[in-house]
């Protein structure tokens, strides 16, 4: 029996990217259609320059496409402003960045809670609460009010998976969350993404170390700016 | 939360943070410092005005600084006693003087007389003697701020000034004035001291019975008396402050003093606050990408100058305190008039907002794609 799959929560129609080197223009994105799904945990690989980053950034509506469209939720967000595209990201997107990127001034528990008033306001009671049944369910609550710098590199690796969840997003970007963790580290942290991926996000990882490949439900491989494999499609 | 963590980021890096909260602190304590001597100096000036009791002053025409008036006739007073309203009109001589030292040298000084028994306009604080000291025909006041430079005299020590002999019956506290000691004695030494006529007088001070009347009161003793001019102690302490003002190098020379003050912890506010930024580069990037707008970095960076200017105005302000009593009854004129402080603090939040403008430039130009890198 065939599978249903729901509507995507981010869909690339043509899009490109290109980019000027101080010489000449460069397309280090070729015409990309590609549709993620709610509950799809993917994987992008490729090697360094085939516009992994890039295609990951347009996602995050940071980078715009030279050509084509990107659609959140099936709405184009072409044209919008830069402050209609960051509510965007506040409201839909969670983020999981290289080396974890914590605010090393702040607490764990300020950490993640910062995500959610970003753009102002206080933090309510729920949030608060949300925000310790992320850190039970991460087993960081002893580290809640510990300054991140204290901690290794994989538990601040699931301080900005708790981060990027108190939004309560549909989609999780990650730009390489493994690079720096060893194996043990590592495997904790796929996990936990693997788990999320099951609650009906999107969870969309890049990374170029193959050991992740296993944890993913679907594999998109990039070379020179283009998708050559897609494991999903 | 915003704010604390705005804090939080702030004092991360302790630092720039210090560093950035020195350049408030230089701005509150080197400006506000060189304006309580300016003040203080500006009050010499005037002190002559300011201490006089009066209400009203007579003196020469078109002299707008009450250390160089001319003379006046002394029979002004009998037509200013007819007036109805006057309480009473005293006399004053007022001219220069040589003291001789103990050592020979000379001491270029302020006379000052006033007339027995009243003793109108003589100086009111004492540090040691009293008032009454000047009843005595060649009884003179020094200010203790002087007494190293007159070798410490005690009260009934003997000087010459011009060459006539005077004795010391009473130590002011800080009543100097700007061009040096004013040495305060009764009008016939006085007279004798700067050799002016029995019919005249430097100027005729007033009091009026209803202090509320004083400016109308002005306006009818210029009409009695056409050739002299009247005016208002509130009005001549300002025409002196101003005469010097303009007349001497005293506000360029402070004017430019505080320029430095200013300027130097503003460069100190722009380069700490800009580094701060700088090395918080990805951390404002991460908050981009997370979904904050420009003006939510603008507001984190702007509550970070915030709580520099605060806290550099706190401690600066504490200094600044500190060095107002140390510097009280020395001969470092210190005086900050009340109105000041709000005004320098004000001014200090807006050179800190200055200061930091770079940094909050460079903040939301942090684009959200750093965080990626």
């Amino acid at each position: 029996m065939q599978e249903v799959k729901s509507d995507p929560v981010i869909r690339l129609e043509g899009v490109a990217r290109d980019f000027f080197d101080g010489k000449q223009l460069r397309r280090v994105l070729q015409k990309t259609d590609l549709d993620i799904y709610p509950g799809e945990f993917s994987i992008i690989s490729g090697p360094s320059g085939s516009g992994k980053t890039t295609l990951l950034t347009i996602m995050a509506l940071i980078l715009s496409p030279s050509e084509g469209s990107v659609l959140v939720q099936g709405n184009d967000v072409a044209g919008l402003t830069e402050d209609s595209l960051a509510a965007l990201r506040l409201r839909y997107y969670g983020f999981v960045f290289q080396n974890a990127a914590l605010i090393s001034a702040l607490t764990v528990m300020e950490n993640i809670l910062i995500a959610s008033v970003v753009q102002g306001g206080s933090v309510s009671k729920k949030v608060r609460e949300r925000a310790e049944a992320i850190l039970e369910r991460l087993g960081l609550m002893e580290y809640a009010h510990t300054k991140s710098e204290g901690l290794s590199g994989g538990q601040k690796q699931r301080v900005a998976i708790g981060r990027a969840l108190i939004n309560e997003p549909m989609i999780i970007l990650c730009d390489e969350p493994t690079s720096a963790l060893d194996v043990e580290s590592s495997t904790i942290v796929m996990e936990t993404l693997k788990e999320i991926s099951r609650e009906n996000r999107g969870v969309i990882l890049v990374s170029h170390d193959p050991r992740v490949f296993p944890y993913g439900d679907r594999l998109i491989q990039l070379e020179d700016g283009s998708i050559i494999t897609d494991t999903g499609s | 939360m915003r704010r604390s963590a705005a804090l939080k980021m702030l004092f991360h890096d302790r630092a720039t943070a210090l560093g950035s909260i020195a350049g408030v602190v230089a701005i509150i304590f080197l400006v506000g410092q060189q304006l309580s001597i300016f003040f203080g100096l500006l009050n010499f000036t005037s002190v002559l005005v300011d201490n006089s009791g009066a209400d009203i002053w007579i003196k020469t025409r078109n002299t707008d600084n009450i250390n160089a008036a001319r003379t006046i006739p002394i029979a002004y007073r009998d037509r200013i006693m007819g007036v109805r309203g006057i309480e009473w009109a005293e006399p004053i001589v007022v001219g220069a003087g040589l003291l001789k030292l103990k050592n020979g040298d000379y001491l270029a000084v302020q006379v000052f007389g006033t007339r027995r028994l009243r003793l109108i306009g003589g100086p009111s604080r004492f540090y040691a003697g009293s008032l009454e000291g000047l009843l005595d025909g060649e009884g003179v006041t020094v200010d203790r701020l002087d007494l190293e430079l007159l070798d410490y005299p005690s009260v009934g020590d003997i000087f010459e000034v011009n060459d006539k002999r005077v004795r010391v019956r009473g130590i002011t506290q800080n009543m100097r004035g700007f061009n040096g000691t004013i040495l305060y004695t009764n009008l016939e030494k006085a007279r004798e001291l700067v050799k002016m006529p029995a019919d005249r007088c430097s100027s005729l001070l007033i009091k009026v019975q209803d202090s509320t009347n004083v400016k109308d009161m002005v306006l009818l003793l210029k009409q009695i008396l056409p050739k002299a001019d009247a005016v208002s102690s509130k009005e001549l302490s300002r025409q002196t402050k101003l005469y010097y003002l303009q007349n001497t190098g005293i506000g360029f020379s402070f004017g430019f003093t505080t320029l430095v003050g200013a300027l130097v912890g503003v460069v100190i506010i722009a380069l700490t606050m800009y580094t701060n930024v700088i090395s918080k580069t990805r951390d404002y990037a991460v908050l981009r990408a997370l979904g904050a707008r420009r003006r939510d970095v603008f507001y984190i960076v702007f509550m970070q100058s915030m709580y520099i200017a605060a806290i550099g105005i706190l401690v600066g302000f504490t200094l600044l305190s500190l060095f107002l009593t140390f510097t009280k009854d020395t001969d470092l004129p210190s005086y900050m008039p009340w109105w000041v402080p709000p005004i320098h603090a004000i001014g200090t939040v807006l050179l800190c907002i200055l200061g930091s403008l770079i940094a909050m430039r460079r903040a939301v130009r942090i684009e959200p794609a750093t965080a990626f890198r």
